[in-house]
């Protein structure tokens, strides 16, 4: 039985939400196939790492247990010389190895998702789930992926972009061309981050200066951009390396003004107060999308352009903007780990969760194969002449 | 291979586990003794459910964990004289009461029931029931007994629901089927019934003829023949003989019998009145239409048709459907009432009973325990359409001697149905039925799952749109 190590938490501000996703969406169903053996591995806030049966269960993290859990708990060893090994001691101090077959990434944001993991991953030779390095890190930045999208001839909504020194030198600058270039209302987010935190919606220039001051508190890179007229917002899960399964086209249901913020995303109340867990997160889409076939179609294809413009492989999520009296599909942003997996879409689209965790192990090592036939090193006599 | 039998020397643990045994057998002693001795980890005793916290249960409980503890001071005050050289032996033999109690208790516990059962509660039984035979006879109502190996229960909750639109009517509640249970269901009436329907839970050799002798039924339905209780009854043909006593009792008059399934056929009449996919009683059966949503079909005797519709699911509800309406008709109810009764006909709570799971279909058919309900099952299966078919069981308990043999058809109705996959829950009939599978060439994947309780508690992950699961049959703890 092969092993595989989920790892989740890490330090992010979806730190909470990816442990969600480990537990609910991906070990649980792991376990249910009866084809692996999981190990969970938990990064706190901080940085250490943890692996323990114990922290499978939801309830160690809702009580706040987990505090005076990894009071007493040994922090977890981990070797990545030709692969990855956990080292983990018995009761009688015996140290056992249990080599990890696949990880499954489950950390959202940065440290994570941003391709910090993978690149580590890469470096150990491991086989993992879902995106590589290169397309984490450029998923992840929000302004990267747009320029690539945009060379690929894919349409995306005008945007302006600054960092954070240039913007430090003289604010008045950048929210100068940004109101020059760009018509009102504008989005004002932070390059790198998910889950909507550090977004404004601005409609003037007292507006867009607290959203930009806000936003570079969270990263060293923004965006602006331009809203879309008429809009429809859909979402697209995404399956596979090189031969793509698209899941449903999913529609959100608020207005457009009430664009997501965190609160909205995961908090069970919601903006507009309490209300039940189905309206966190998946309870609130249309899905599928109800769109006329042809934009269905259209929508689709730019989701699968975008996925392969950018190199993503084992899961993504594609969100784009369409104007509905245009009926042009922007490329919005991605999502190189989506939360939950995004495994509502693939329920509805037939795909049930032990289903979709297997293909993404299998992805993995079909990936990991893909590269083991690259080669990286080879002899030189470049030494010879010191 | 040597028993797990830690948990038997915590005293709590052990007085609740054995409570359990004991509970989980219906206080059937031989059943339980059976269990005792086969089980190799009494921590998994207690997997599907747990104690519930009845009187008997509790005491019976605190009987064990006072006969424990009294056993272990004894031994330690054997130890305590032996050590002070007043009792020769007595450390031996105080060592061996204190590792001995969990065994002997396991056995001394059912003095008490016995007692009970013996002094106390059948005689009080035996003058309920001597009074309810009074109350039977006196009771003007049509009296209608349903016997069978199957499809008792369904053919009774049939019979009150259309039979309740047009007639006063009682039945013996929910699975309540023994011959103490008719008393009480006696002691119950109010006198005024139109029409009563009892049903006949047979579960050892001449059960079913000491319930006519009681219940003085008018009216007989049989409902069909399976291996079912072969543990008590030991053949298929000895079953149908106790069954058939109904039949004898009404001297072949106003029996109805199910005709479908081979096993019945050996005891069929001529003076019986057959029922089954072909209709009852004259009307004829056509146009059947088989959904998720129900059954439709037509009846027509004469000039008189009725097209009708039914929450009931599978073909093999149209025979027991088309008996209700033919009885319907014949006790007085109007054409309309008949359909407005079928109308309100419902799937029963784990009887061929759809739900979503998501934006899957399952139909939960777990209290099936007969071959005849599998068939019946995986026809259905077989004619509803779905993108994935999923066919889950555990197999079926109490089939005697009849256990390979039964299983194997099991195996082969299931390959019919040609599901997509195949989940069997891991227990000592599963190579059975894998051989059916095979005997029958199954392609399909089939996957062996070795923690029951939890596949079922996380069946919406094992699912997902365009999925429609058949969940049969139930496999409880003490079957282990």
């Amino acid at each position: 039985m092969k092993t595989i190590a989920v790892v989740f938490g890490g330090r992010s501000t979806e730190h909470d939400v990816s442990i969600v996703t480990a537990l609910a969406s991906i070990i649980k169903p792991l376990e249910l196939s009866g084809q692996y053996q999981v190990e969970a591995m938990y990064i706190t806030k901080d940085g250490t790492w943890y692996c323990d049966d114990k922290l499978k269960d939801i309830s160690l993290f809702s009580s706040g247990a987990i505090k005076d859990w990894m009071l007493k708990a040994v922090p977890a060893t981990v070797r990545f010389d030709g692969g990855m090994t956990l080292v983990k001691e018995t009761s009688i101090g015996r140290k056992k190895l249990h080599k990890i077959d696949v990880v499954f990434p489950a950390m959202h944001g940065t440290y994570g998702e941003d391709g910090s993991l993978m690149g580590l991953l890469r470096m150990a030779n491991m086989p993992f789930v879902g995106c590589d390095m290169e397309s984490s890190v450029l998923s992840m930045d929000k302004v990267l992926a747009k320029l690539i999208a945009m060379a690929h001839g894919i349409p995306t909504s005008p945007m302006e972009f600054a960092r954070k020194t240039e913007y430090e030198r003289n604010p008045k600058d950048f929210a100068d061309t940004c109101e020059k270039k760009l018509k009102y209302p504008l989005f004002v987010k932070p390059a790198h981050l998910g889950s909507s935190i550090g977004i404004s919606r601005v409609t003037d220039r007292d507006q867009l200066d607290n959203a930009l001051e806000v936003a570079f508190h969270y990263d060293d890179k923004v965006l602006v951009e331009q809203e879309i007229g008429n809009l429809i917002e859909v979402t697209l899960p995404i399956l596979g390396n090189d031969n793509l399964t698209p899941a449903l086209l999913e529609r959100p249901t608020t207005k457009p003004e009430d664009f997501f913020d965190f609160d909205t995303k995961y908090m069970q109340g919601g903006k507009k107060g309490k209300g039940s867990s189905a309206k966190a997160s998946q309870g609130y889409s249309e899905l599928p999308a109800k769109l006329v076939p042809t934009l269905y179609k259209k929508a689709e294809a730019v989701g699968l352009a975008v996925y392969r413009a950018l190199d993503c492989c084992g899961t993504a999520r594609i969100d784009m903007l369409i104007d509905s009296k245009s009926n042009t599909v922007y490329f919005n942003e991605v999502n190189p780990l989506p939360g939950s997996l995004y495994a509502h879409n693939w329920n509805a689209s037939g795909t049930s969760n032990v289903e979709l965790v297997t293909k993404l192990i299998h992805l993995a090592e079909e990936h990991w194969q893909m590269l083991q036939q690259q080669n990286t090193v080879f002899s030189t006599s470049y030494l010879q002449q010191f | 291979m040597i028993p797990n039998i830690r948990v038997l020397y915590s005293l709590r643990k052990s007085s609740t586990t054995l409570a359990y045994m004991l509970q989980s057998s219906e206080y059937d002693l031989a059943q339980y003794f059976r269990w005792f001795w086969r089980t190799q980890d009494f921590s998994r005793i207690m997997y599907r459910r747990t104690l519930d916290a009845t009187r008997v249960a509790q005491l019976l409980k605190l009987f064990l964990m006072v006969g424990m503890l009294l056993q272990i001071l004894g031994g330690l005050l054997c130890i305590v004289l032996w050590h002070r050289g007043v009792l020769d032996g007595g450390g031996l033999f105080g060592l061996a009461l204190i590792l001995s109690y969990p065994v002997v208790w396991a056995h001394l516990v059912v003095a008490p029931l016995w007692l009970g059962r013996e002094l106390i509660l059948k005689p009080r039984q035996r003058r309920q029931i001597s009074a309810s035979a009074r109350l039977f006879a006196d009771h003007p109502a049509v009296k209608i007994a349903v016997a069978g190996s199957y499809g008792k229960t369904s053919m009774k909750e049939l019979l009150n629901t259309v039979l309740s639109v047009g007639k006063r009517v009682a039945v013996t509640p929910a699975n309540k089927n023994v011959a103490i249970s008719h008393a009480q269901f006696a002691g119950s009436l109010k006198g005024d019934e139109e029409v009563l329907v009892i049903e006949y839970g047979e579960g050892q050799p001449g059960d079913v003829r000491r319930f006519t002798a009681v219940t003085n039924p008018s009216h007989g339905i049989i409902t069909g023949l399976a291996p079912a209780h072969l543990d008590k009854y030991k053949t298929i043909q000895a079953a149908g003989e106790d069954i058939f006593s109904l039949a004898d009792y009404l001297h072949g008059r106003n029996i109805y019998v199910n005709g479908e399934g081979a096993a019945i056929k050996p005891f069929l009449k001529k003076s019986y009145e057959m029922y089954g996919a072909h209709g009852a009683l004259g009307w004829k059966v056509s146009d059947v239409k088989l959904s998720l949503e129900g059954t439709t079909f037509t009846l027509a005797k004469g000039k008189q048709r009725l097209v009708l519709k039914s929450g009931l699911l599978g073909m093999h509800n149209v025979g027991p459907l088309s008996l209700a309406v033919a009885l319907a008709i014949e006790l007085g109810l109007s054409l309309r009432e008949v359909e407005k009764g079928i109308a309100a006909t419902a799937p029963f709570e784990h009887r061929m009973q759809p739900y979503q799971l998501g934006a899957a279909w399952i139909i939960d058919d777990t209290y099936n325990g007969n071959l005849e309900g599998v068939r019946a099952g995986t026809e259905l299966l077989a004619l509803l359409t779905a993108k994935r078919k999923l066919y889950i069981t555990p197999g079926l308990v109490d089939q005697g001697d009849e256990t390979q043999t039964v299983h194997e058809a099991v195996g082969r109705y299931i390959a019919q149905a040609q599901p997509d996959v195949v989940v069997l829950m891991h227990n000592t009939v599963t190579r059975y039925i894998q051989s059916g599978l095979q005997m029958a060439h199954y392609a399909g994947e089939v996957r062996i799952e070795h923690e029951p309780l939890r596949f079922y508690q996380n069946l919406k992950h094992h699912v997902a749109a365009g999925d429609l699961v058949m969940m049969q049959n139930d496999w409880t703890d003490n079957y282990a």
